[in-house]
């Protein structure tokens, strides 16, 4: 090697060690900050609303098991029944709509993700209307068969988990999909020349293939269940079970404020979240997931014969409980005066549309949310791709560190994170609080692990041989990464904008404490109208929402449909 | 003359802005009503009116509804298109807490603030939260519907908690009349009531426990309840046949459905209806101190009060505003139950909220 090369290798040494120095320094103040400020708040035992706290103690995680037992156990109770039936649901749809060839599927694709655009109150207000006990329409319909009693209660544990599972089946689905399609299909078609049937293949060579990208989604799935929050306050607290999230949400809106318990309870999460990460990466450092390599493939589906229409009707089985039995519901909803579901007594109107419609701060809080949710997901996309290179690719000492560093926030529920997120930015001397500014780094903030876990699935399936081979033939970090990394990465980098775009425009957690009366976003003023309203004019404006969101996805996808051929 | 009162404007700014927020109240100097105040269509004002337009923006922190906000904001916005009215509309906690987070770390946003709960109205006065103005409405209000002295906050709206049922699951004669008739064991699972950071819900035990006796709401708890954020929720379930009874029922509420057409019957019982203000003030520090001055004249006088009834069916706490919505009963004629000492009331909040939340099952 000459004395001139060498410079350049060392120039691009020092290239991408500025960026990886500077990314970890942002991305660590905005993670490490809020957790300080949440660790802080925990261990004050005197004053909630003194800051710095006057006293200090561990007085608050002592009253978890003191007081909050329960509301841990239904937390985890949920959680997990609700993360097993939507990684079920994620999977099955993902690999009948990537591995086989199921009819229809460039729309049933389109409509999987229909469950995702919506806010998460329509579920679960949908399912209260549809198997409310004694009154709702699935036990109306079963008293007019001539039957007595109730046939659904969805005021039980296995209810809450059933909506959050419907719903975030969807995130589940996205995820696994995106690995589904990077994978080569030859291996599946080896198992099928030596004999193997189709389930077999499936169990034993596409499940294994896929395995980080369906363990990514059930870690993600699963936080995401233990901070879920809609189906919890919509079913949970009338069947008097109360989770986390909603003891969390009494606590911090109770006078004084809690914030000690919340805090704590918060934390208690973490640690559980904390060691199944750790299970995460024990498992995927024992294995090898490249299944992208140097050999050209085309993703090709396996022909199902008959059995293809088994798995279509599956598929629209999944469409009509989580899309269209909800909306249909919310619709009659939408245009009654007052809310009921004994139609008998009901009296319609559009009054509804026209009150939300009429309601100007809601409108500029959808046009934000949409703004924030496009910003966000496209800044916020590159930054995330380029860490999990770091984190997956590079030889940087403590790489490991940082991935668990960008799940911290999805390790304790959204609304306690949102709490810290408010403390935190209140003491920077950064005059964006009561500012959209503020509101798009608290939800790149909090989007991290939901874009890290997404990319990751895909970075892993990447053969390391491919970009080794552009550094041999004398590419430089960035080139390499331009030309080859996010090219490959460019199924899972789509997938991961849609996801953050979603989770930004539904983003409530944060946005409840971050808002300010200029900068206000739109899932709050739902569920404001949920809390005061009443759930007509919920529906109205949760349908509204919905639509709207399609509406622009469906411009972006026009407008870039060379660059989003991939999701279609 | 408005030089003066500008010039008597800034320097009690200029002192408030010193006192910082944990810092003792400051002295209550008595303030007095300006010498002329403006004659405005239905109102009179000692607001700076072409200040307060030339702010061009006014800010409200609010418990109540958004729908019903944006209306009452849309009626002053109609009178004063100059002004763009934007508000944060948050339970009365988070609200709270808010609005103190945000003056510790020096971030003034708010004009005006409306809380539910007299503790936080007493808490935030104390942190020398409310800038004093006093409004040639004033008079209107009686001794105990304002601050001593008056001008800190005011008494927007009051409302009060009774018992509601729903007459197609409920036969008016064996329907509650009582409080203690909710006792009856028929009515297991089948009561509602708000969640304990309800400034009404707080009344309803602070003023029936000593009337009732202790044991009442031990018993009371024996009955299951189920706790809901809001009356809409409360009415909701009992239009739907999942619950029977709403305990401290709020009667803006029932107004509110009764207009829909829900089939819903109110019961004042004899014992009295416990009741608790919507309290209104000027923050001090906030950005558009003449608009904020300008609103509260025309928001507290009748003008302004129909506009509350007309948006969120409230009661006006004046004797010459209609009650709200069509056949309501007026204040005059019911019994309500105000808690006589408001800082005893503001002590028994925590006591209350733990004990309540374990009644609805949401501690052990």
């Amino acid at each position: 090697m000459t004395l001139a090369s060498g410079a350049a290798v060392q120039r691009r040494r020092n290239w991408q060690a500025i960026v990886t120095v500077a990314l970890l320094l942002v991305v660590g103040f905005l993670v490490v900050l809020p957790m300080v400020f949440l660790v802080e708040a925990s261990l004050n035992v005197g004053d909630p609303l003194a800051f710095p706290p006057e006293a200090y103690g561990l007085k608050n995680y002592f009253a978890i098991f003191d007081e909050d037992i329960n509301v841990l156990w239904n937390t985890l109770v949920i959680a997990v029944m609700a993360t097993v039936m939507a990684i079920l649901i994620g999977f099955t749809l993902a690999w009948i709509l990537t591995r086989t060839n199921v009819p229809g599927r460039a729309l049933l694709e389109r409509l999987m993700e229909l469950p995702y655009y919506m806010t998460p109150l329509v579920g679960a207000l949908a399912w209260a209307v549809l198997a409310g006990p004694r009154s709702g329409f699935v036990n109306q319909l079963w008293k007019g068969m001539g039957f007595s009693g109730d046939i659904a209660d969805i005021y039980t544990h296995f209810g809450i988990a059933w909506v959050m599972a419907l719903f975030e089946g969807t995130v589940a689905f996205v995820m696994i999909s995106a690995s589904m399609k990077s994978m080569d299909p030859a291996l599946e078609e080896s198992a099928r020349v030596m004999g193997a049937s189709k389930l077999r293949t499936m169990l034993t060579v596409t499940l294994p293939l896929v395995m980080p990208g369906v363990l990514g989604a059930t870690l993600f799935v699963f936080a995401e269940m233990l901070g879920s929050f809609a189906a919890a306050l919509v079913i949970g607290i009338p069947a008097r079970i109360y989770v986390i999230t909603t003891a969390i949400w009494d606590s911090t809106l109770s006078y004084p404020p809690d914030y000690g318990r919340a805090s704590a309870m918060g934390l208690a999460l973490f640690v559980v979240m904390f060691g199944m990460l750790t299970f995460y990466r024990h498992m995927i450092v024992g294995g090898s997931f490249a299944t992208i390599t140097g050999k050209a493939f085309r993703p090709r589906p396996m022909d199902m014969g008959r059995m293809a229409w088994v798995l279509f009707a599956v598929c629209c089985l999944y469409v009509f409980l989580a899309v269209i039995l909800p909306v249909a519901a919310l619709l009659l909803t939408s245009l009654q005066r007052f809310a009921t579901v004994i139609l008998s007594q009901a009296e319609f109107t559009w009054a509804n549309y026209q009150t939300a419609l009429s309601l100007g701060p809601v409108r500029t809080a959808m046009a934000n949310s949409l703004m924030l949710g496009f910003g966000v997901a496209t800044v916020g996309v590159i930054v995330m791709a380029v860490l999990v290179w770091i984190i997956y690719r590079s030889t940087l000492r403590g790489r490991g560190a940082i991935e668990y560093l960008v799940m911290f926030p999805g390790a304790v529920p959204r609304l306690v994170f949102g709490l810290a997120l408010l403390w935190a930015w209140l003491n920077i001397p950064i005059p964006i609080y009561g500012t959209l500014w503020l509101l798009a780094l608290a939800y790149f903030t909090v989007m991290l692990p939901l874009g890290v876990r997404t990319l990751a699935g895909v970075v892993l399936q990447i053969d390391k041989s491919l970009e080794e081979c552009a550094r041999v033939c004398g590419a430089g970090w960035g080139y390499q990464m331009r030309t080859v990394t996010l090219p490959l990465l460019k199924p899972g980098i789509l997938a991961a904008w849609l996801l953050i775009f979603m989770a930004c425009v539904r983003e409530l957690g944060a946005s409840v404490f971050l808002m300010g009366p200029n900068a206000k976003v739109i899932a709050p003023s739902i569920v404001s109208a949920f809390a005061s309203s009443g759930t007509e004019l919920t529906a109205a404006m949760a349908l509204i929402q919905t639509f709207t969101v399609i509406v622009a996805l469906v411009i972006l996808f026009r407008v870039t449909r060379g660059v989003t051929r991939e999701l279609s | 003359m408005r030089l003066l009162s500008a010039a008597a404007t800034a320097a009690s700014a200029l002192v408030l802005c010193s006192a910082s927020l944990m810092a003792p109240a400051p002295a209550h100097a008595q303030a007095k009503l300006c010498d002329k105040p403006r004659e405005m269509d239905g109102f009179k004002t000692c607001a700076d009116v072409d200040k307060a337009k030339a702010e061009g923006a006014f800010v409200l922190y609010s418990t109540d509804p958004e729908a019903g906000q944006v209306k009452l904001l849309a009626a002053f916005n109609k009178m004063f298109p100059e002004i763009k009215t934007s508000y944060v509309r948050l339970q009365a906690g988070a609200l709270y807490a808010k609005i103190l987070s945000e003056r510790q770390a020096k971030s003034y946003l708010v004009d005006v603030v409306q809380l539910s709960d007299m503790g936080m109205i007493l808490d935030f006065q104390r942190r020398g939260g409310f800038r004093q103005y006093v409004s040639p409405q004033m008079a209107a209000f009686k001794p105990e519907y304002k601050s001593k002295p008056e001008g800190y906050w005011t008494w927007g709206s009051i409302i009060m908690g009774g018992i509601a049922y729903n007459p197609n699951n409920v036969s008016a004669a064996e329907a509650p009349k009582k409080w203690e008739d909710l006792l009856d064991p028929k009515w297991k699972d089948a009561i509602n009531v708000k969640v304990s950071n309800s400034g009404l819900q707080h009344g309803v035990w602070y003023m029936l426990k000593p009337i009732l006796g202790d044991d009442y709401f031990k018993k009371f708890a024996e009955q299951k309840p189920r706790a809901f954020d809001s009356y809409v929720q409360q009415y909701g379930r009992l239009v739907d046949g999942q619950d029977k009874i709403i305990m401290g029922a709020q009667y803006s509420g029932y107004i509110e459905f009764k207009a829909k057409g829900a089939p819903l019957a109110f019961v004042f019982p004899e014992t009295g209806v416990p009741a608790v203000p919507e309290t209104y003030g000027i923050v001090s520090d906030g950005p558009h101190p003449n608009a904020a001055e300008l609103f509260m004249d025309w928001f507290l006088a009748p003008v302004g009060q129909k506009a509350l009834a007309d948006a969120l069916l409230l009661h006006s706490p004046r004797d010459d505003v209609p009650a709200p919505g069509v056949g309501s009963v007026p204040l005059k004629d019911m019994k309500l139950l105000f808690p006589a000492d408001w800082n005893a009331f503001e002590k028994d909040r925590v006591e209350f909220a733990k004990s309540w939340d374990r009644i609805v099952g949401a501690r052990r």
